[in-house]
């Protein structure tokens, strides 16, 4: 492995040229900068329109808005790049801030014992989404919208459906209510899990195999991949990033709920396509993703700003949504 | 043949059903027909025979009106016609029956029967017992014995296809067309075939039989007729033929490989003759008892019609297949293929069949696709050495002379030839122990075929043994040490290098050990000239 890297100082004139251009891959994917462009414009619009837009505090509040959406998003990244849809995050959400909040009052009010529990519920029902569509070759369209069902009714039964209130401190602080370097934790959590999205997608070995998985299965297959451990991959680390949504969720209401963020799968779906991804598999990029998930939040944001009634507010998002997927496909 | 619409006073024999009179066809700069002439009478059956590329297909899609032609003239019964479109060629009489069926199998035979025709009643609903009534009245004229209430999928292929046939008899049909009905039935459900076929012409239907099967030629046909290379090779009498005389008009005698090529073959090479690859007595759902060996540096080569199992010994060695019995080896070490990641990882590379869909990613660069098979030596901790992977396949793109601006191109927008070496690159380093090849030149211009074949004897000098499957027999002689003749998932014979040494002798094998059925080999050897 040494002597690959060793001659690599020689050919320094094409490594600048090679970080360049692995930087204008991060930053625009297949489709040069639209999606930049139309952020730019929805922030003009907004803060041409409502004086209140354009303020720091409103950022924040939208950085605090998006997150959770931001988080999962990161992961259905991968599983659309993959050529699947995970319909189930929002009800997987909802089970591991159960899990979560029921552990830390039955273990010792551990901060530790809860995000355990909240991460590995999320990862065990991703395994079991990836595991059903694998090995049993279900359509994973299909396979989440039953554990969409039945992880709702699970976090809905443990409790009968009360919400368990959490009182540790230290879990507010680190998922919640701290700052870290000077941000909101949920937005740092959420740069957490950029980074690492971007170094699995971008920089692993990973990365590649999710793409040529997405890209063409059976290609991928000849070429020595497996298939299924890297799909099933896929909805495990979508299944956890919806588990952290719900530490911070949790931490942020002091509570968990079995009923919080019904639907919020679609919404983590558009930031995903608005960012570029494909639905047809094998093409995407984790930024386009952040950038996704900010617009459907800052469309969120400006409207209420603009005090447009929240049924209008449905149907200028969704309108835009379809324009825009119209506007940015190949 | 003259045309002899012309002398119409003269009190003559009546027309025959169909005349095809010089037809001419060109895609491009390609002459896929040349003044090709075909002649059925009602109430015949009347083979069609010739090699793949022959024509066939061209010429039964000109008669059902998928194609136009460029020149001659095609008469029904006496009046010339002029087809545009397949309504056309259907409203003509003219059915056809492709070997890939189009049936819808979730609903019942009538059902398919009367697709697009069904009896309506008032407000638009089907009458179903009227529906049923019709579909069995017309089986039963037919004499097609067929469960008219079975869903078709639910059906053996063998009344699949007569379902198929029925259908295409619906309506006022004069000449039916099958193209290679035969090729995955078994010997019972070819009986039942050849009844149906022989009560439909009894009512006065021409039938066209594309096939391959010589033997079938003799059982059912009246007359055949060959072409080669998009020329008529002869129209015979069945009764007033023989295999030898078919088969002599199918290969021709001016197959040969051009000189310049035969010539470079030539250079002798040795080789060590310690298999890297045997198998024993491996078999499969495809595969029935297979010996084959693969010598360090060999290139051995497989021979035999599609669907004749070539293609799956290739993918149960990458572990593409499951293995029911018989045993590998692989440097004289047992082993059996469980994935092709574990066959990779006992040095087997795979270059499918069919690079777009097997082969390669189309929509990602040459550099993601040449590094995909190796990630492991692109990486360390999992994590991806860029500059070692652009390093690679630009050396890939260099060595194989894969004409692209760089490594970031997309495969997309490459040439046949050069997605093609980017398939090779894939495996080009480390060597493999053994390099399956399907169809490596298919698709493929010539200038980059010479370029392939200089990569896989380079494999070879390097010790690599070459297990390749070829249509092209030209390319298998050129090529090969060792040629294997593969029929019914079989190994039939094995020749060496030197038994046989143009193309022309190894189609005649080919035909005769096909039309022979799967033991006579060795008569079959002897009857060859010398």
């Amino acid at each position: 492995m040494t002597e690959l890297t060793a001659p690599n100082v020689v050919a320094s004139p094409t490594a600048s040229d090679r970080r360049r251009k692995l930087l204008q891959n991060l930053l625009r994917g297949e489709r040069p900068y639209m999606l930049y462009i139309a952020f730019v414009i929805l922030l003009v619009v907004f803060s041409l329109s409502s004086p209140w837009f354009l303020s720091v505090d409103n950022f924040l509040n939208i950085g605090r808005q998006t997150t959770l959406v931001s988080i999962i998003a990161v992961g259905m990244t991968f599983v659309i790049i993959a050529r699947q849809i995970d319909l189930s995050v929002a009800s997987t959400l909802a089970l591991s801030g159960m899990a979560a909040a029921l552990a830390m009052s039955q273990i010792n009010n551990s901060w530790v014992v809860g995000a355990v529990a909240g991460l590995g519920t999320g990862a065990l029902v991703g395994l079991l989404n990836g595991i059903l569509t694998t090995q049993l070759s279900i359509p994973s369209f299909l396979v989440t919208l039953g554990t969409l069902s039945m992880a709702r009714g699970l976090a809905m039964m443990v409790t009968n459906t009360k919400p368990v209130i959490i009182t540790n401190e230290t879990y507010f602080a680190i998922f919640g209510e701290g700052t870290f370097l000077g941000m909101p934790v949920p937005i740092a959590w959420t740069l957490a899990a950029m980074i690492v999205g971007i170094l699995l997608l971008h920089y692993n070995v990973f990365g590649r195999r999710i793409y040529a998985v997405g890209g063409n299965p059976t290609a991928a297959l000849y070429s020595g991949i497996n298939t299924k451990w890297v799909t099933t991959a896929a909805f495990v680390l979508t299944g956890t990033l919806a588990g952290l949504a719900a530490l911070v969720l949790s931490a942020r209401s002091h509570a968990a709920r079995p009923d919080v963020v019904q639907g919020m799968e679609l919404d983590v779906i558009a930031a995903v396509i608005l960012g570029g991804c494909s639905l047809f598999g094998g093409r995407g990029y984790i930024l386009g993703t952040l950038f996704g998930s900010l617009i459907i939040g800052t469309l969120n944001n400006g409207l209420v700003l603009l005090g447009v009634s929240s049924p209008m507010q449905l149907v200028i998002k969704g309108a835009i949504i379809v324009a825009a997927v119209a506007f940015t496909k190949r | 043949m003259e045309p002899s619409g012309s002398v119409a006073t003269q009190p003559r024999p009546p027309p025959p059903l169909v005349m095809v009179n010089a037809i001419n066809k060109r895609f491009g700069g390609v002459r896929a027909l040349r003044d090709v002439n075909l002649e059925v009478r009602a109430g015949e059956v009347h083979a069609l025979l010739g090699e793949n590329g022959a024509g066939k297909s061209t010429l039964i899609k000109i008669l059902s009106g998928v194609h136009a032609y460029d020149g001659g003239a095609i008469e029904i019964a006496g009046q010339p016609v002029a087809f545009d479109s397949p309504a056309k060629s259907r409203e003509a009489g003219i059915a056809v029956v492709y070997q890939d069926l189009s049936l819808v199998e979730s609903l019942s035979v009538a059902d398919n029967l009367l697709l697009g025709r069904e009896p309506l009643g008032r407000f638009g609903f089907v009458r179903k017992r009227e529906l049923m009534a019709q579909a069995s009245a017309f089986l039963t004229q037919l004499g097609i014995p067929l469960d008219i209430k079975a869903p078709v999928g639910s059906l053996p292929f063998a009344y699949r296809q007569m379902t198929e046939i029925a259908k295409a008899l619906m309506g006022e049909v004069r000449l039916l067309i099958l193209d290679e009905p035969t090729s995955s039935l078994t010997s019972d459900e070819v009986r039942i075939l050849f009844d149906a076929i022989g009560k439909v012409t009894r009512r006065g239907v021409g039938v066209i039989y594309v096939t391959h099967r010589l033997n079938e030629v003799f059982e059912i046909s009246q007359r055949v007729t060959v072409l080669r290379d998009g020329a008529n090779a002869g129209t015979f009498v069945t009764a007033d033929t023989d295999m030898r005389r078919l088969v002599n008009a199918i290969v021709g005698s001016d197959r040969l490989a051009p000189a310049t090529v035969r010539a470079e073959a030539q250079t002798t090479r040795s080789i060590d003759p310690s298999p890297v690859l045997s198998l024993s007595n491996v078999s499969n759902d495809r595969l029935r008892e297979v010996d084959l060996s693969v010598l360090r540096g060999e290139i051995h080569g497989l021979a035999g019609l599609i669907g004749s199992g070539r293609t799956e010994i290739l993918e149960t060695v990458f572990g593409l297949r499951p293995v029911e019995s018989g045993t590998f080896e692989i440097d004289g070490r047992r082993w059996l293929p469980k994935s092709p990641a574990d066959a990779i990882d006992h040095g087997i590379a795979l270059v499918p069949e069919d690079r777009h869909v097997q082969g390669l990613v189309l929509d990602h660069s040459i550099e993601r696709n040449v590094t995909l098979s190796r990630l492991p030596y692109f990486s360390r901790w999992g994590w991806m050495q860029q500059g070692a992977a652009v390093r690679r396949a630009e050396t890939a793109i260099g060595k194989l002379a894969v004409k692209a601006q760089g490594a970031s191109s997309l495969v997309r927008t490459l040439s046949g030839g050069n997605q093609q070496k980017v398939v090779f690159g894939k495996w080009n380093d480390p060597r493999p122990r053994v390099l399956l090849l399907d169809e490596p030149t298919v698709g493929v211009d010539v200038g980059a075929r010479e370029e392939i074949y200089g990569v896989i004897r380079h494999a070879v000098r390097d010790g690599t043994g070459v297990l390749v499957v070829s249509s092209d027999l030209v390319e298998l002689i050129e090529l090969c040490d060792r040629i294997s003749v593969i029929i019914d998932g079989r190994v039939v014979r094995t020749l060496v290098r030197g038994e046989i040494d143009d193309a022309e002798e190894l189609h005649h094998l080919l035909q005769l050990l096909q039309a022979s059925g799967q033991s006579a080999s060795k008569d079959a050897l002897q009857e060859l000239p010398a």
